[in-house]
């Protein structure tokens, strides 16, 4: 997987207002005067612009945006398995449209998203636990949490299947220990979209804790200090002054963990065995597959690159008006400077 | 390493193109570089073992042996195939034979006269006809694996039934099955999962039954002969209870837990004997047995095949080296590392010696009374609606006559797809 | 860096205020010695009910990876077992160099720097251009380039896979380094996160240059990409973990084995019929060894580098 979407991003939280500091340079010029010389280099300047994005940009252009729009202009066609494209116009999405697979695996994919988004107060609570005054052992405890980021898909899938299995399974032997008779978590139909997004919470915790400690760690001391010279406990201050000052992070994190969640696959993919030669027959396999696993499966597997690609457009579509949806909301509870 | 290698390609071209010009003889046209794709990396070492034997018999050859995995293997193979990048020389599967014959991505292979690239005489006639398309042979035979009753003594034993052989019906075998379970120690009389090649594709053939028409335009689903056939396993597992559910089969794969001395039988194919044999204490617990008998004997015949790709730039280094893979010695050192049967006549002895506690010959006496893998030229769109649907009856959550007749629906109408794409 | 104890670095311009650490490094009123190990002690006393919470989670977590170590060790047939066994009954250090017998471990492991380097080195580069200019230089179109890039963040990476690999055919890069590193040297995400780093630093300086006649390069080179350090470690550290294990693109692309990075190497140990996963454990152990060994070593820069970017605020 490229690392460009795995990592995913979000759109610029706008122009961060890092308190500019009120100007104190050497160079007191006043504004008239800037502007004016602005529009001087103005000209030049443009040229320098160019010049700058030009490598980067090239490099995305050919290797990832012609690639979606390729995409698009074959989701309006009939694809052969060895080339040749016909023209078909919406047939694809008109398909795509009525296929309750399709319906299915977008309902997975969104209840994995909200779930998984759950875990971005775990690892809030992880951060805070880290930021407290005189708490040893941060970098171990970082690095801990921070492991399942770094580790090989292929391999910890095979562990979550044993750990799931329903009935050699660690989980279930420790819940027979309390009484408990344990599903078969990623073969059950009503199990396995919580079991699949424990896996997603699992898997991104240590990054989101580790955003969040970053923007805990920001948040300037004398702001605590002023706060509990005014009397606030604690918790208190968690909500009057971390919870403000840190909504810029939260918003980050959110955006991340939804385009991630959005776009989620090889682990859970494994997971539910769907690389092996029956996993189409899992019980659970339609609860459990994902927007991308259907995408997967159709072009990569079914021959049919072209609803393949009418689906992954669908997502596409999907992920940025969530994302523009977020940015809309972020002014009621992000709080910038 | 390269641009070493794009150097000494550089060099063979022009050492070929150099000597070639004044002098045109056959053997200048048998050198060079060529490309072998396979995917199983079990295999590996019996495949470079016989390029190796290619390339000393063949001087000025190469055989660069590439493993892709079986996760990307055709997915990739689609692209270089429509690039011109694909290997030279590749493996083949039936499920996916189909869609490169017919797309023309394949050379012709002559079964007659002096350019014969193999004498289907030697080979499993199944076997022959799985890779020809339209009249044409297309593939040559690799290896072949069959279907058996793989069992364990030990429970057996345990349970005073004696061990399986060739009388057995399918009514001895879920008798014996039902003895054979033991929920409170936790093991099963066998295993009903939902794998086509080895478990219900066999039992539909048994039952008389058939899963697409002889054109490949029909769907065999709805034929109740069929359904005999899947009702073996369903009722396997709900009815007469001698078999884990599916979701157990889904946490726990039926093969794992038959290596785990979990189930009693199992009808496995013959790849997995050396996985067994790789076991030391499993080795010393388990044997087979041909597989039960329904209305007919039968076990389904598959394997894989060695293929030129179309747009080669050796066709005729190609040729020979499937030549050569047909021919006997490297069908021996295939034969002697164990995982693939090798599928020319008379050369598997030394994998059944390989193995000698097992009774191997079952797998091989299979043969003659095998039933071809079906296919058509998109088998793999309507392969994974078959697995989705029937696991549907095999969970229990659908009847077995209304999940087949959504599956007839829906392979027919694919079946209808390939047969526009194709006119 | 070590840890906790060390005093952060102070923010690298402009008049903030340091971000503010832990309360042990801040050079409060100094308490004498004594009071202050006393204090630091019943603190810790306190902190207890944390330290309890934060190694119930950290159990959790590292659970399944201890697991694959355990697995590492077992014996083929014990990996079969059902039920599976804890310890293993033999510790099976074998496995270890049959990795090595079943994979050519050092080309592979070169290949893997090689590509991880090249990858990093030119994001840093060019993403650090690119966004240097969407931050600071006003041209037309920019707006639309940038919404271009973005756009690039929000398809899932699979898409890909079969484009980048015409592509690759096209120019006639399979089996190469070149076809490893390429599409991997440029990231949407790089740009965007370094946009947000620059638009946080204080612009003076440079402006002080600009006003000296430098041109915008200059202004970069010299001035913005020293400001811009942490945001660069914090990427230069994302980009090393991500191309480290990026596995399927290696996979589709490069097939000879001495070509392969350790990723697609040990994928192909997965056999099409049997598994041998005690050796493919104790092969991605090994492969992940160099990434942990990174992240402990520099987890502190790269917190750094993400508190000091824009995604803050």
């Amino acid at each position: 997987m490229s690392p460009e979407t795995e990592t995913a991003g979000a759109k610029g939280a706008p122009p961060p207002v890092i308190p500019v500091t009120p100007v104190t340079s050497v160079t007191a010029l006043d504004e008239r005067q800037l502007r004016r010389r602005e529009r001087k280099f103005h000209n030049r300047d443009k040229w320098w612009g160019y010049a700058l994005i030009a490598p980067a940009g090239l490099g995305l252009a050919v290797f990832y945006l012609w690639p979606v729009l390729q995409t698009l202009y074959y989701s309006f066609t009939e694809w052969g398995p060895f080339g040749g494209t016909t023209w078909i116009g919406i047939e694809n999405y008109r398909t795509l449209v009525s296929d309750p697979e399709v319906w299915q695996s977008l309902g997975n994919t969104l209840f994995y998203t909200v779930l998984v988004l759950l875990g971005i107060p775990v690892a809030m609570v992880l951060a805070v636990l880290l930021n407290l005054k005189g708490m040893r052992g941060t970098g171990f405890y970082r690095t801990l949490y921070f492991l399942p980021v770094v580790t090989m898909p292929a391999a910890v899938a095979v562990v979550w299947r044993w750990l799931y299995n329903g009935d050699i399974g660690i989980i279930n032997e420790a819940l027979a220990k309390i009484g408990i008779d344990g599903a078969y978590w990623v073969s059950d139909p009503s199990t396995v979209r919580f079991a699949v997004a424990a896996v997603g919470v699992w898997m991104t915790v240590g990054y989101n804790m580790i955003l969040l400690l970053a923007g805990l760690q920001g948040i300037p001391q004398d702001y605590y200090e002023a706060a509990s010279l005014d009397g606030a406990g604690r918790v208190r201050q968690f909500f009057s002054v971390t919870l403000p000052l840190l909504s810029p992070t939260l918003f980050f994190t959110t955006v991340l963990s939804v385009i991630q969640s959005l776009q989620v696959f090889d682990l859970i993919y494994m997971i539910l065995g769907a690389n092996t030669a029956v996993g189409p027959t899992n019980p659970a396999y339609s609860e459990g597959q994902t927007v991308v696993m259907l995408f997967f499966q159709k072009s990569f597997y079914d021959n049919q690159r072209a609803y393949g690609a009418a689906i992954v457009c669908v997502l596409f579509v999907l992920i940025m008006a969530l994302t523009a949806l977020q940015f809309r909301l972020q002014k009621r509870w992000v709080h910038y400077g | 390493m390269r641009r070493r290698s794009l150097l000494a390609a550089a060099a063979t071209t022009t050492l070929a193109a150099g000597c070639g010009a004044p002098t045109v003889t056959t053997s200048d046209s048998l050198r060079g570089r060529i490309t072998y794709g396979v995917w199983d990396v079990y295999q590996m070492k019996a495949m470079r073992k016989a390029a190796k034997e290619f390339e000393r018999t063949h001087p000025g050859t190469t055989v660069d042996v590439q493993l892709t995995p079986n996760a990307t293997y055709w997915t990739k193979l689609r692209t270089a195939c429509s690039g011109g990048s694909a290997p030279d020389v590749f493996w083949l599967n039936g499920p996916n034979f189909g869609l490169y014959a017919d797309a023309g991505q394949l050379l012709p292979l002559d079964t007659e006269g002096a350019d014969a690239v193999f004498d289907p005489g030697d080979f499993p006639a199944d076997m022959t006809k799985l890779y020809r398309w339209k009249g044409t042979q297309y593939g040559a035979p690799k290896d072949f694996d069959t279907i058996a009753l793989w069992f364990n003594k030990e429970l057996f034993d345990r349970a005073k039934v004696d061990y399986p052989d060739g009388s057995w019906t399918w009514q001895d075998m879920i008798n014996n099955a039902q003895r054979l379970t033991d929920r409170k120690r936790g093991t099963y009389g066998i295993a009903a999962p939902v794998r086509s090649q080895e478990n219900y594709y066999d039992s539909i053939a048994q039952a008389g039954g058939w899963v697409i028409s002889k054109d490949r335009t029909k769907s065999g689903y709805a034929d109740p002969k069929t359904m005999e056939g899947l009702k073996l396993w369903v009722d396997l597992i709900h009815r007469y209870r001698a078999s884990p559910t599916l979701q157990q089969l889904t946490d726990t794969d039926p093969t794992q837990m038959f290596q785990a001395g979990k189930l009693a039988m199992g009808w496995e194919a013959s790849y997995n004997a050396a996985t067994f044999w790789a076991d030391p204490e499993l080795r010393a617990k388990i044997d087979v047995a041909p597989l039960p008998r329904g209305r007919h004997r039968a076990s389904i015949l598959h394997g894989l095949a060695n293929v030129i790709y179309a747009r080669t730039k050796y066709p005729a280094l190609a040729r020979e080296f499937v030549r050569f893979m047909s021919g006997k010695s490297a069908s021996l050192i295939q034969a002697k590392y164990g995982t693939a049967i090798p599928a020319r006549n008379g050369t598997q002895k030394p994998w059944t010696d390989g193995m000698p506690k097992f009774d191997l010959q079952v797998h091989l006496d299979a043969v003659d009374y095998s039933v071809p893998y079906p296919i058509s030229t998109n088998t793999a769109a309507w392969a994974h609606k078959e697995l989705q649907m029937l696991a549907r009856a095999w969970s229990g959550n659908e009847s077995l006559d209304s999940a087949t007749r959504s599956l007839t629906k829906a392979m027919d109408k694919l079946l209808a797809q390939e047969g526009k794409a194709r006119s | 860096m070590a840890e906790t104890t060390t005093a952060q670095p102070t923010r690298p311009a402009g008049g903030h205020p340091a971000p503010g650490g832990p309360a042990s490094e801040r050079p409060a009123a100094e308490p004498p010695a004594a009071k202050r190990r006393v204090r630091r002690a019943s603190r810790q006393g306190r902190l207890w009910p944390a330290h309890v919470l934060l190694s119930l989670g950290a159990v959790v977590t590292v659970f399944p990876l201890l697991w694959q170590v355990l697995t590492s060790f077992k014996s083929f047939g014990e990996s079969t077992r059902v039920p599976p066994t804890i310890w293993p009954e033999h510790w099976q250090w074998s496995n270890f160099s049959t990795v090595f017998d079943s994979i050519p471990f050092g080309d592979q492991f070169v290949n893997t720097v090689l590509m991880t380097l090249i990858r990093t080195v030119a994001q840093l580069l060019l993403c650090s251009m690119a966004a240097y200019a969407f931050a600071r230089i006003r041209f037309p179109g920019r707006g639309a380039i940038f919404l271009g890039f973005l756009a690039v963040l929000m398809v899932p990476s699979q898409l890909f896979l079969l484009p980048q690999y015409q592509i690759m055919q096209d120019l006639g890069w399979l089996n190469s380094l070149q076809a490893l590193s390429v599409p991997g040297m440029f990231s949407a995400f790089g740009t965007f996160l370094l946009r947000q780093f620059f638009l946080g630093l204080p612009g003076e300086l440079e402006e002080a240059a600009r006003l000296d006649g430098a041109n915008p390069f200059t202004v970069y080179w010299r001035i913005a990409l020293p400001l811009a350090r942490p945001g660069l470690l914090a990427l230069g550290i994302l980009t090393f973990l991500w191309s480290w294990n990026d596995l399927m693109w290696p996979l589709v692309v490069n097939t000879d084995p001495a070509q392969m990075p350790l990723s697609a190497g040990l994928a192909s140990l997965q056999g099409s019929h049997m598994t041998d996963y005690p050796v493919l454990m104790a092969g991605s152990l090994l492969a992940t060894l160099p990434v942990i060994v990174v992240f402990v070593a520099m987890q502190r820069h790269f917190i750094q580098g993400i508190a000091f970017s824009g995604m803050k605020g």
